[in-house]
């Protein structure tokens, strides 16, 4: 809102420069965004904080630069000068809805002679940005500016029966306002009519056809106090914005309807000429009494540290338009609220009120003593491994919006699918703001392969990402929907190196799966089980589901179905991975524990199978591991290879299997004849022969 | 005749395989630490192999010194001694120019080899490419490093909430334009997409009662368009401190603490008079421009400072709400953007960037 200086110093009679102004309002809440220069004036653009319509105008304003400066706000008089008839020969006002219009005033101005504006006028509304219209029009704009008050100026004699009815609008009445469109309105929206339809929009706009003209002779001035509530629904609801509905919708000051209304008739003959009726209408039928707060002057200090005079607190308060109307026990005040100040009902804002004007900037700054020691969130740590593992191996982190469209609906397995209904519901917007982004996500899958798509489209080829974030899906009952937290991973391209334009081998299945159990590891939590599966979004073959040791599947990984591919235009093999954290995070971590180092020597001795390709190397170890062979200590994996000499239905796997005794180094043969116990079990077990 | 003269004059023997020695070392003994430098790896490995063989043919078992030493013995008894001088003089003068000569030799050979496997110290170091850390995530775990130390705890909770926690918990009036579907997301069951991590504030309080300290870092939904500097969704911290005897000092102690952590020593904070629903007295703080230092600049807008995030002393009603009574207790709350501050921290221009995952933009956050 631009405020004039000049019109300020009139008010108040400031000594301080506009820049001065601009810090010192800014540090009582009111920023100043800008101070600008023109014509001789400079114009302050105040932020006024929601809370304060009261602030809404200049005489608002110059209120807080009189207790800054401690002076007085020489609020302009009002008086008018000539007066004859009574409003009642030419008007009359009823209320029907008297919830959504406490109070409505008007009078009646008759002989006016509508014209251009003095220059005075016309150049103070257009520094603050108003345009200038016709004399009368602007003797509105000019108050409501002045004293905050919206009013409004009908042409007495296009109002049919001389009638003002406030009332909700009938369904389907039509109202044409003065930017020249036409409302539908509907009845939950208050207007003003007159003796058969709707003449304005009340408190937001006037209506085109009851405007002043260049004919207007005779005027009734409304001036008059609505609903917050009321006003904002219908503002919003037509999408509309204007200086009155900002002031009524924040709430207008009740008391102040006649006072503005006097002010705006005053300036009318003094501008216009006519004649005002002697007196007005005032339907008020239930006045506001006035709300007071009691206050503990000690509640100072105690909330913000300050330390002041209970007398600088009368100042403030009272400069402030706060009267003190008794005095209770402990020294507790009673505080009667000024009319306009629709934000204080509590001793806090109270406090707030001193607290500002003594000024945040004499308040301390110190630590809070303290007896707590500070704690990360339990899977804090657990997040925090994982994340240094994954960057570690090359993947970058990677946060996608919550939301996603429907099209991914059905195409992907969902990794918390033990933990919720079967089929999945899904948790959709009522009112989304991104066009096919309607869902919150059950699913990572389809944010990593947007950014997949985006990176290709940018040109790096070789991606590896992860996303830790949560998940969504439907509950049963009206309850709240349930909310899971999951590890996304995804790798295409090359296993790049550090500052190497060429990456040595291309990234596979076993990326992915090797970037999980590290996860895992650096957790220290006990290794997942991965099986072959049919999982939905993942190529037949290269697909595993992941699962705890108790069997609970919490996740999959593998390549992406050609399909889906082919659906975001991948020319490239990408691999995908989802884990669900949450059943992880409450595992419980292995414990550590010291193993004395051997004591003698082990024997390693390499062999190569060949065996059906359905044959896992899991079953292998654990074909290995059933046997019972003296000392035989672990088997790990040397090889696998098929290809060229391999039969296509076989696979060659080749392990090294350690031998190790704790009483002595072992001899050869003894190696020798465990090596061939073992190897004449696992030839017959799985149907295997040497290679 | 000549041979029995030489076999009787034994010296004349010595002189012969001095001579002989002579001859073939001739090149040798021309030898430089220069021009030994000068030969190739090969032609220095050539000349080592025939230094060792000329060391075997005049001074093996088999050569001409050799069989001089064997006449020692046959020496008449009184010219025996100066005979046996002569050719142990000769003999350490053979070693003596050989073990020189393969010294310079051996010299040179290192140096060629040196040579021949030195390598690029500056080609890069072989590692897999490093990944990063998102940089939102990165400001997250620094604040929240920052509070853990000043003894506050991490709390999170739910994404998507009831009116409740969200607002009326929050002392939102049930009017304020926050709660219209224009602002805040709701899904069709009517739930809250979370508009403010304050809603773990209420949750905290109820499960951890007064006293407490935390901060709730999070994901936070606003209905608001994408553009350079607003996102649907961003990143938010609160805090909260209740306690007996908590005052606006404490919060602006606590507050100018942090971002001096976050920005540096030389960090000023500013506490402006504002409103929020949820606090009272409320004020929203700024701090010293961190790139000019207070003078104006461009990312301060002239103004030497910036704006960064909104606090104040916890609303009685919100207390009263979470089970806490005013009368005994009061607290601080405050709460900032970490997009904002990741958009400010690393000049970053428009805060979509965040969330597309470009790998060459994330690969810049180190």
């Amino acid at each position: 809102m631009l405020i004039s200086y000049n019109w300020l110093r009139e008010l108040t009679g400031t000594k301080l420069t506009p820049l001065e102004l601009r810090e010192r309002l800014t540090m009582v809440g009111l920023a100043i965004d800008s101070v600008d220069e023109k014509d001789g004036d400079s114009l302050l653009d105040v932020e006024v904080p929601s809370n304060r319509p009261d602030c809404l105008s200049h005489v608002g304003i110059a209120r807080e630069v009189a207790v800054i400066e401690k002076s007085k706000v020489q609020s302009p008089k009002s008086k008018v000068a000539k007066t004859q008839g009574k409003v009642s020969d030419f008007a009359s006002v009823g209320i029907a809805d008297p919830d959504l219009c406490p109070r409505y005033a008007a009078r009646v101005v008759r002989g006016v002679k509508i014209g251009l504006s003095p220059v005075w006028l016309a150049k103070r509304l257009d520094e603050i940005g108003q345009r200038p219209i016709n004399n009368v029009a602007d003797i509105t704009n000019y108050v409501l500016h002045e004293l905050g008050q919206p009013l409004h100026a009908f042409d007495l004699t296009k109002l049919s029966g001389q009638k003002i009815i406030v009332r909700r609008a009938r369904a389907g009445e039509k109202l044409q306002t003065l930017d020249g469109v036409i409302r539908s309105l509907d009845n939950e929206m208050l207007v003003i009519a007159d003796a058969k339809q709707p003449v304005a929009l009340a408190g937001i706009m006037g209506g085109l056809d009851s405007e002043i003209s260049m004919s207007t002779v005779d005027v009734l001035i409304e001036s008059a106090y609505f609903d917050p509530d009321s006003i904002r629904r219908t503002a919003r609801k037509l999408g509309m914005d204007t200086e009155a509905s900002k002031r009524f919708e924040r709430g207008a000051d009740c008391e102040n309807v006649v006072n503005a209304q006097t002010r705006c008739i005053e300036l009318i003959c003094e501008i216009a000429g006519g004649l005002a009726t002697e007196d007005l209408i005032d339907v008020y039928p239930s006045p506001q009494p006035a709300r007071s707060v009691s206050f503990r002057p000690e509640k100072v200090e105690n909330l913000t540290s300050l330390r002041v005079d209970v007398a600088e607190m009368d100042r403030i308060l009272a400069a402030l338009g706060f009267v003190s109307s008794a005095v209770g026990n402990g020294g507790a005040k009673t505080f009667v609220v000024p009319s306009w100040r629709v934000d204080v009902s509590l001793e806090e804002d109270l406090v707030e009120e001193i607290a500002r004007h003594v000024g945040y900037e004499q308040i301390g700054s110190e630590l809070p003593p303290s007896a707590m020691a500070g704690e990360y969130q339990p899977a804090e740590v657990r997040r925090r491994s994982m994340r240094r593992v994954l960057t570690g191996l090359g993947f970058d982190e990677a946060i996608n919006l919550s939301f996603i469209g429907a099209a991914h609906d059905e195409i992907f397995a969902l990794a918390t699918r033990n933990e919720i209904s079967t089929p999945p519901s899904f948790v959709s917007l009522s009112n989304p703001i991104l066009e096919d982004a309607t869902r919150m996500r059950p699913s990572l899958l389809p944010g990593l392969l947007q950014s997949l798509r985006h990176n290709f489209n940018q040109g790096t080829k070789d991606v590896r990402l992860f996303e830790i974030g949560r998940v969504f899906a439907g509950s049963e009952g009206g309850k709240l929907p349930h909310e899971s937290e999951l590890l996304g991973l995804i790798a295409s391209g090359g296993a790049s190196e550090q500052d190497r334009a060429q990456a040595p081998r291309e990234l596979d299945f076993y990326d992915l799966k090797g970037a999980l159990e590290a996860s895992i590891a650096a957790m220290n939590l006990p290794p997942l089980v991965f099986a072959e599966a049919q999982v939905k979004h993942l190529r037949l073959g290269q697909a595993a589901n992941i699962s705890l040791a108790d069997g609970t599947v919490i996740g999959s990984t593998g390549a992406l179905t050609e399909t889906i591919s082919a659906g975001y235009k991948f020319r490239q093999r990408v691999y995908v991975a989802e884990l669900n954290l949450t059943p992880l995070f409450e595992i419980e971590e292995h414990e550590i524990k010291y193993g004395p180092l051997p004591r003698y020597p082990s024997v390693v001795r390499d062999v190569t199978l060949l065996v059906d390709r359905n044959v896992g190397f899991t079953e292998l170890v654990a074909g290995i591991e059933s046997e019972v062979i003296d000392d035989y200590q672990r088997v790990n994996l040397v090889g696998t290879y098929e290809g060229q000499n391999i039969p296509g239905d076989r696979r060659s796997v080749t392990l090294r299997v350690e031998y190790r005794s704790d009483q002595r180094t072992l001899r050869d043969d003894e190696v020798e004849e465990r090596h061939r116990r073992l190897l004449d079990s696992l030839l017959k077990k799985f149907n295997a022969e040497l290679h | 005749m000549t041979e029995s003269t030489n076999q009787e004059d034994p010296k004349n023997q010595v002189q012969a395989a001095r001579k002989a020695f002579e001859q073939e070392f001739e090149r040798f003994a021309r030898l430089t630490d220069a021009s030994a430098q000068s030969l190739s790896l090969a032609a220095a490995e050539t000349e080592q192999r025939e230094l060792a063989d000329l060391h075997t043919r005049h001074l093996g078992k088999k050569s001409a010194l050799s069989a001089c030493k064997k006449l020692i013995g046959k020496v008449a008894a009184d010219q025996r001694a100066a005979f046996g001088q002569l050719v142990q003089q000769v003999e350490a003068d053979i070693i003596e120019r050989i073990t020189t000569a393969g010294e310079i030799l051996s010299g040179s050979l290192q140096s060629a080899r040196s040579e021949r496997d030195r390598i690029d110290v500056t080609l890069p170091g072989r590692r897999p490419r490093q990944g990063h850390i998102h940089p939102i995530t990165k400001l997250r775990e620094r604040i929240e490093d920052i509070f853990v130390s000043l003894g506050y705890a991490i709390e999170d909770d739910r994404e998507i909430e009831t009116d409740f926690y969200n607002f009326d918990a929050l002392n939102i009036p049930a009017n304020h334009p926050a709660r219209a579907p224009q602002d805040t997301f709701y899904t069709t069951e009517g739930f809250a997409l979370r508009s403010q991590t304050s809603t773990v504030q209420i949750h905290a309080i109820q499960r951890r009662g007064a006293p407490l300290r935390m901060i709730a870092p999070g994901r936070v939904f606003r209905r608001d368009t994408p553009d350079p500097t607003h996102n649907p969704m961003f990143f938010q911290v609160e805090g909260l401190c209740v306690d007996r005897g908590i005052t606006m000092a404490h919060l602006k102690g606590t507050v100018a603490e942090f971002l001096r952590r976050m920005f540096g020593t030389q960090t000023v904070t500013r506490f402006r008079p504002s409103y929020f629903p949820f606090t009272e007295p409320s004020a929203e703080f700024d701090f010293s421009c961190f790139k000019c230092g207070g003078t104006g600049c461009r990312i301060c807008k002239q103004s030497g400072w910036i704006e960064l995030g909104g606090s104040g002393m916890v609303h009685p009603n919100v207390l009263r709400t979470a089970g806490v009574d005013p009368e005994i207790y009061s607290g601080f709350a405050f709460g900032l953007g970490i997009d904002r501050m990741c958009a400010l921290m690393y000049g970053l221009d428009d805060i979509r960037l965040l969330f597309e995952n470009d790998v060459r933009f994330l690969e810049q956050f180190d």
